[in-house]
């Protein structure tokens, strides 16, 4: 009994750092640039490949495994540049329009993310050999837990905590929160609204390709990844309503243990659960990001 | 009277089309012909999502649900030895609006954003439950669609696609063109009127005594047994139905359609659907990563013309009408 | 004889967290009244307008319409029991021309718009009456044009001529004439008034800030200061109690209708001397 909670626990968690990340990323870029971006699983499947790219090569250089998280980790960041490009080249075009097409542009880089990782990688899915099994597992209670999902689990709350920081205790982060609180008084007051919007698109977009990369050693890359994650952030978001990191923390844990149990119990709906979820809670708590999106 | 030489225009140009279609499968190509049937099926799909979106100002993204679910619907009936297009297109009918009362009453309570959201979620489901259930729905691999009786009349002795572009064909372009004649006088009518108030000033509408979320939920009926009926027309022509029906990019899809047309015009998505399929079936022959062509062809859309070509057309001539 | 309350408030509070929006504010509408309802902003007009119309519930007290409770019933409700308004901020429909306007009003208040297949066009009935109606406010040349593109006077006719078209038994006017030249002024009071009497509204409640319309067209005057009545009383009544007048108008916004009511009582002042 115990072992079973344990388990079910664990998994949750680990699904809940996972969603997280993403979240936070959609959270981000929402709560600034008031845009809802719904290629943010393109994202994240984009950090899984290039995190299996990563992780095999720094292999092949020898590296051993158990330092893979250094290559996942770069994999992540490197990819600032996608979200960067796509910002100046395409998204700034579109914020005076109405929401609904913005909305659309997003809708539309998912599509060509989504082609453009198939491109790259093909359409198999890609796994990295050895990661996941050098952490080795760790026994509590009788569960078994692989040690790797309470490092993801730790580097999420790491990956939190920076972010609640520079948020609060860094000048960007203050612009950011004034461009978020009000953008006509900041742009006023003589910041660029343009370089704001385009670092936080970026930072949006890092956190979902760090995603990505840090849940690789423990699942195959799978070009349709993305959008179950994409409809579970939207979920978090709205469980936690728009705001603050703490609402798509709690938010992402609260998601996290409903998908276990509902898993556990139904096993049979797994595909289904999600969709059922996110269905549930934008019925039950539609707070939040989207009564102030209208 | 530049404005009368424009309604003559328009005028000329319908009558123009209306023949070309009437003897497009003498004139053209077989292949061309076949496309057409395509052609007949969006567009009845996309008028039902503008339905929604260009004149109730509700997007959704889960449209490519009650498509598939008229084209499943088709597959059904033959299952259960029903083959009469008329009986296949009233239970479609029937079902799709059964669906729609459902979803409609959940969704349309909700913001915008927010309701585009939740017909993304419906129809991922209904796709997920369609991979999931294969044994009801023949999962990945979907159903086989056989020949339909057209009013009353067995064509088993008739070679597949000589019936699909003759018979099926002028079927097909009748019930098209008889549906798109009733929307069109539905959008004309006070309750049009009073779903174009609903999206002009929602505010306003409430203060002139007008039931915000009771015209939400029939427009989304009506919109979602229009591109049922899109889905079920399609379904003999494709000859198989499977899941990629209710995919998300089936979505995208009818989105970029209307979207390429014009949302603002009643013929704008009819254009679109025009456009893209012919478009859509040239390229798929010619490109691998046809996703990406299309991605960029909507992302080109939303942010140089997002009014599309009807859109386009119209500030032109009234530019032109201006300048007089 | 008074007449009967059409529309009354009773003890009405509305507050957000500490701060009291409207404090205990009774008060009542009668039939065949013409009620101003004025003080300087931030004093509670907007809020109360919204309590009366039943969009926002009050925090405390009842509204009662026709003898129904209406608290927070909401404005479609209300506007079906016969309560219209109009917008200090316009609301319209940018893309119906101004025909369509009033059409979609008469449409609304017949319930026609459950019509799937009735021809818009063809309806006689609707067209006379629209017309009619767009005559009585003197648009009807500009009929066919665009309600965006119509000038911000005419715009504000439209909302109010729409609001009209409802036949409502009560109309609430929030700041019919803010935006206009002085010279609209009168001419959309002339308007409203006439185009009331012909569409059967009893009761009219105006929010205004423009003294010389509220002194001349009111049969009483609210007056709210920080969210409680200040006063209620005939324009003459109200002219006479200064500390009235000093607080209400006394307000940075109202210098210049403060100096028109001074000018009033130092000619009347003359009058008497003379």
């Amino acid at each position: 009994m115990i072992t079973d909670i344990v388990g079910l626990l664990a998994g949750a968690l680990f699904y809940s750092a996972t969603v997280f990340l993403v979240a936070a990323g959609l959270q981000v870029i929402y709560g600034v640039q008031r845009v809802v971006n719904l290629a943010c699983g393109s994202f994240f499947v984009l950090g899984a490949y290039m995190g299996t790219t990563f992780v095999t090569v720094s292999q092949n250089l020898g590296l051993p495994p158990i330092l893979s998280l250094i290559p996942l980790i770069a994999a992540g960041l490197s990819l600032f540049f996608v979200g960067l490009i796509i910002e100046t080249c395409l998204l700034r075009f579109v914020y005076k329009q109405d929401v609904h097409f913005q909305f659309l542009l997003t809708y539309a880089i998912a599509l060509m993310l989504d082609d453009a990782i198939k491109y790259f990688w093909g359409s198999s899915p890609r796994v990295v050999q050895k990661v996941y099994t050098v952490y080795g597992q760790i026994d509590i209670f009788g569960a078994t837990i692989p040690n790797y999902n309470i490092v993801v689990v730790i580097c999420s709350c790491v990956i939190a905590i920076l972010i609640g920081y520079m948020f609060t205790r860094t000048r960007f982060g203050i612009i950011v929160r004034a461009a978020a609180e009000n953008p006509d008084i900041t742009n006023a007051l003589g910041v660029n609204m343009k370089v704001v919007f385009a670092k936080v698109f970026t930072l949006g977009t890092v956190l979902g390709t760090l995603g990505g990369a840090l849940v690789i050693p423990s699942r195959a890359a799978m070009p349709d990844m993305g959008w179950e994650l994409m409809m579970m952030s939207f979920a978090v978001i709205t469980i936690g309503g728009l705001g603050t990191m703490r609402g798509a923390f709690f938010g992402s844990l609260l998601v996290g243990i409903v998908r276990s149990i509902t898993i556990f119990v139904v096993p049979q709906l797994e595909l289904l659960i999600i969709y059922l979820i996110v269905i549930a809670v934008l019925v039950i708590r539609p707070q939040g990001l989207f009564l102030n999106a209208d | 009277m530049i404005l009368r030489s424009l309604m003559k225009g328009k005028i000329l140009v319908g009558i123009m089309a209306g023949l070309i279609l009437l003897f497009l499968p003498r004139i053209a190509t077989e292949h061309i012909t076949f496309v057409m049937l395509g052609v007949f099926g969006f567009t009845l799909a996309v008028l039902g999502f503008n339905f929604l979106f260009g004149y109730l100002g509700l997007l959704s993204l889960g449209h490519s649900l009650f498509f598939s679910l008229g084209a499943y619907t088709v597959a059904f009936s033959m299952r259960q030895s029903i083959f009469s297009m008329e009986l296949i297109i009233l239970i479609t009918i029937l079902v799709s609006g059964l669906v729609a009362i459902l979803i409609g009453a959940i969704c349309v309570r909700y913001t915008q954003i927010h309701f585009s959201i939740l017909t993304f979620a419906f129809a991922m489901l209904f796709y997920s439950f369609l991979i999931k259930f294969y044994f009801v729905t023949g999962g990945d691999d979907g159903l086989r669609v056989l020949t339909p009786h057209l009013v009353g009349t067995n064509f088993a002795d008739v070679p597949k696609m000589q019936f699909l572009l003759r018979e099926y064909y002028y079927y097909t372009l009748t019930v098209t063109g008889l549906t798109t004649w009733v929307l069109w006088r539905i959008v004309k009518s006070p309750f049009g009127l009073t779903i174009r108030a609903i999206r002009n000033n929602q505010v306003k509408s409430e203060y002139l005594g007008i039931s915000i979320w009771k015209y939400r939920w029939a427009t989304f009926i009506i919109s979602g047994i229009y591109t049922a009926l899109g889905g079920a027309l399609m379904a003999p022509v494709i000859g198989n139905v499977d899941p990629s029906l209710a995919h998300w990019f089936q979505s995208g899809s009818l989105i970029l359609m209307t979207l390429l047309g014009g949302f603002a015009q009643f013929v704008g998505p009819v254009l679109g659907a025009l456009i893209f399929t012919y478009l859509q079936d040239f390229l798929m022959s010619a490109l691998h990563y046809w996703r990406f062509v299309f991605g960029a062809l909507l992302a080109f859309v939303v942010i140089v013309a997002p009014e599309g070509i009807m859109g386009a057309i119209d500030s032109f001539l009234k530019k032109i009408k201006g300048g007089v | 004889m008074q007449k009967a309350a059409i529309l009354n408030a009773n003890d009405v509070s509305k507050s957000y967290k500490e701060f009291f929006a409207l404090s205990e504010v009774t008060l009542e509408i009668r039939e065949g009244e013409i009620v101003s309802i004025i003080g300087p902003n931030g004093a509670g007009k907007t809020t109360l307008i919204n309590v009366l119309t039943g969009l926002f519930r009050p925090t405390a007290g009842t509204v009662y319409f026709k003898g129904q409770d209406i608290g927070g019933i909401g404005p479609q409700k209300l506007t079906k029991l016969g309560l219209a308004r109009s917008f200090q901020l316009l609301q319209i429909f940018p893309e119906f021309t101004t025909l369509e306007f009033i059409k979609i009003a008469i449409v609304s208040r017949q319930g026609k718009g459950i019509n799937l297949f009735s021809s818009l066009d063809k309806d006689k009935g609707l067209n006379g009456e629209s017309e009619e109606i767009i005559n009585m406010f003197g648009l009807y040349e500009k009929r066919n044009v665009l309600s965006a593109n119509l000038p911000q006077g005419d715009k504000k006719l439209l909302d109010i001529a729409s609001a009209l078209a409802l036949h409502p038994e009560v109309i609430l006017l929030d700041e019919p004439t803010s935006g206009v030249s002085t010279s609209e002024k009168n001419r959309i009071m002339d308007i409203l008034l006439s185009a009331s009497q012909r569409t059967g509204v009893k009761s009219i409640v105006l929010v205004e800030h423009d003294m010389d319309i509220v002194f001349s067209f009111s049969d009483r005057i609210i007056a709210l200061h920080q969210g409680r009545v200040l006063a209620d009383c005939t324009p003459a009544e109200l002219e006479k109690n200064e500390e009235v007048v000093c607080t209400v108008m006394g307000q940075k916004e109202c210098f210049q209708t403060f100096d028109s009511l001074l000018n009033r009582e130092s000619g009347e002042r003359n009058r008497h001397d003379a």
